[in-house]
């Protein structure tokens, strides 16, 4: 039997997974909405990734865990490498372009800025207390406008005299957008103009300050948007490169992690029949009341976490 | 009338130094001082609750902490002045408290003039009348000194604590130290405390590299130093087996700045020409400093709204591209959930980690 390693990105919007093999080759992967449910949605992933994989061949010896969810989805699959999404970009983009030395990211809810230099990641930047010009403003404004969030490349391409829509403030420039559609302007311009507005936030906020040097690299689940990719290329003056697994990436350099560590646990597909339940529980040792999060397996204990002193340890 | 019994004087938690106010209150002045409690997720929804909604987070949490001094049995309240918004910050507080009603006498430092000696004994008069200027003077400096021990033995332990070899060994030490300073009552207490502290430490196994991961805390004076308001920053980069260095502190932000103030401005002048707020001049001067003395990473602490940091970015960013260091900025708020903090803490080690070993 081969060996294989497996790694799942739990995103606020879409949950990913990818199998790999030793010579980091996709043997299976998956893309999913969250829909608010990490659980479900990583039981789901697992079913599909087990639907896609070949058992007889292959066997997953290690397993990582990125994404906002990444602690609680190690702890119900058992995963032997639980790290941060920006690390999980950084190794999966170098290990695939390895030339490359800046990682525009724009996700569901939070956006990073990665500049690499000799395959190493040497400065980032995230945003931080405001999610605006993220992938969960271009879905809400394609809700607006009626269209699928897929579509909205191909409508701004088609447009030529985008409309200028304000980009410092997802609130703002939502309010601009309003008084935009009901001045008349065509939609396919109003699209175009809400993909300007999404590089330039991100520019603005994100990119501040940093220097962005060719070649780029634009992954996470707005890069699949033609618009936004033509509207960083146009700012920008130079080529961004999208991968077609640029939505896994996130997944694929955990994965990577997972085979380079140094942990290994046979997978077991067996937890996506298993019932895991969380709790909130309150600790109420000091007027701080920390919110410990339990997870159980069945009725088994298996982990919590969320206190901030020892007090709440004994708690549980 | 109030005069005449002794005041229950508190100041707003502010990271370990209750401990000197307690001592100079108590010792020097000859007041009853009064404890806030540990700032907690309450102290946060009391001060967000009745503060405006867009001041910096540290006048919420001040806040929080006097309404808690105040249920605690506090009459007098302590305010200390301040070259920011900090300096108005006294008046907005106090307004704010009488309009929910509390009863408390406010000792304001913003209403005197600093400059002045005189005004001095008038701040000390209002304390106390009757106090002996003789030893109050003797034991406002043992109280100082009592802070300038605090930072020195807490630098000490955030450069090693992330090493200890024993298994808490080094957590214990420090916890001992503090809990020596809070009950120490004279100048032998707080000599022995220290004494012990140092020879605790000391004595910790240490299991260090040879080169470690150093990183340098600039920023905001309130936030940068609060290991509540900063959701303990410092502990979670020191837990991830790195040196924590932080220039700002009282010491040597006010005790020893005296004479080098002007120094520093003269050493970052070709940063900045001009002094952006109470601690850009320091606070670009250490970053700088810093990234000379070849430490992996600087963190930038400010609270959402900190005019004078933000003011500091900028400079910060040059510094990062000429000296190839990189800087995390990082701004806080009212939130208690340290989850994105995380984040962007790992992510950071993970990044200076890899980068050492390749340069």
């Amino acid at each position: 039997m081969e060996h294989a390693y497996l790694g799942i990105d739990v995103g606020s919007i879409s949950t990913k997974g990818v199998i790999i093999d030793k010579k980091n080759n996709i043997l299976a992967s998956r893309y999913i909405w969250t829909q608010g449910d990490p659980i479900g949605a990583v039981k789901e992933l697992v079913r599909l990734l087990e639907g896609e994989f070949d058992k007889e061949k292959y066997k997953i010896v290690a397993t990582g865990a990125t994404g906002s969810a990444r602690k609680l989805v190690g702890v119900i699959t058992g995963a032997t490498m639980v790290k941060n999404e920006i690390t999980a970009h950084a190794v999966g983009t170098t290990t695939f372009y390895p030339d490359v030395r800046t990682i525009l990211e724009i996700g569901g809810q939070d956006s990073k800025i990665i500049l690499v230099e000799n395959g190493v990641a040497v400065d980032y930047a995230m945003n931080t207390l405001c999610a605006a010009g993220t992938g969960a403003f271009l879905s809400s404004q394609a809700k607006r406008l009626g269209i699928e969030v897929e579509e909205i490349g191909g409508y701004a391409l088609r447009s030529t005299h985008p409309t200028p829509i304000a980009a410092r403030c997802t609130v703002f420039a939502e309010s601009d957008l309003v008084h935009k559609i009901q001045m008349g302007h065509p939609r396919e311009d109003i699209i175009a103009g809400v993909c300007n507005a999404v590089a330039a936030n991100y520019l603005n906020n994100v990119g501040k300050g940093k220097k962005i040097v060719s070649p780029v690299v634009f992954q996470g689940g707005v890069s699949k948007n033609e618009g936004v990719v033509a509207a960083f290329e146009r700012t920008l003056g130079c080529k961004v490169i999208v991968d077609p697994n640029g939505h896994l990436m996130g997944a694929l350099g955990v994965a990577i992690l997972a085979r380079r560590g140094s942990g290994r646990r046979e997978f077991d597909f067996a937890m996506e029949d298993m019932e895991f339940r969380t709790r909130e529980a309150g600790c109420g040792g000091c007027s701080n009341n920390c919110e410990i999060i339990c997870v159980y397996r069945g009725k088994e204990l298996i982990d919590s976490w969320g206190n901030r002193c020892e007090r709440g340890a004994q708690a549980r | 009338m109030a005069e005449a019994k002794l005041r229950s004087v508190s100041f707003p938690r502010y990271a370990e130094y209750n401990c000197s106010f307690k001592y100079i209150i108590e010792q020097a002045l000859g007041c009853r001082y009064v404890m806030p409690p540990a700032l907690t997720k309450r102290t946060m929804e009391l001060g967000t609750k009745y503060s405006p909604d867009f001041v910096c987070t540290p006048f919420k949490t001040m806040l929080g902490s006097m309404i808690e001094a105040l249920e605690a049995g506090a009459d007098t309240l302590f305010m200390t002045h301040g070259l920011c918004r900090l300096g108005y910050y006294g008046e907005l507080l106090e307004q704010i408290l009488r309009d929910l009603g509390y009863q408390f006498d406010f000792i304001n430092l913003s209403d005197y003039d600093m400059s002045k000696k005189k005004e001095y004994i008038r701040i000390v008069r209002r304390f106390n009348p009757k106090v002996n200027y003789a030893r109050f003077l003797l034991q406002f400096m043992e109280g100082l000194k009592m802070a300038e021990y605090v930072d020195d033995v807490t630098a000490e332990y955030y450069r090693n604590c992330g090493f200890d070899a024993s298994g808490g060994q080094c957590r214990r030490a420090y916890q001992d130290f503090l809990t020596a300073m809070y009950t120490a009552r004279n100048r032998a207490d707080v000599e022995a405390g220290y004494r012990a502290a140092k020879g605790a430490l000391g004595a910790v196994p240490l299991d260090k590299p040879q080169r470690p991961l150093r990183v340098g805390i600039v920023g905001e004076f309130y936030t940068a130093m609060d290991a509540f308001s900063n959701l303990e920053l410092e502990q979670k980069l020191a837990d991830m087996r790195v040196e924590v260095h932080r220039w700002m502190n009282v010491t040597n932000q006010f005790l020893r700045y005296g004479s080098g103030q002007k120094n520093l401005r003269v050493k970052v002048r070709d940063l900045s020409e001009y002094d952006m707020g109470p601690t850009s001049t320091a606070n670009i001067w250490y970053a700088r400093e810093c990234a000379e003395r070849g430490f992996d990473g600087i963190v930038h602490v400010k609270s959402a709204g900190c005019t004078p940091e933000i003011d500091v970015m900028p400079v910060l960013q040059n510094i990062s591209a000429d000296y190839k260091v990189p800087v995390l900025y990082l701004t806080y708020d009212a939130q208690t959930s340290d989850v994105g903090l995380m984040t962007r803490l790992e992510a950071f080690y993970d990044m200076i980690e890899m980068r050492k070993k390749v340069l």
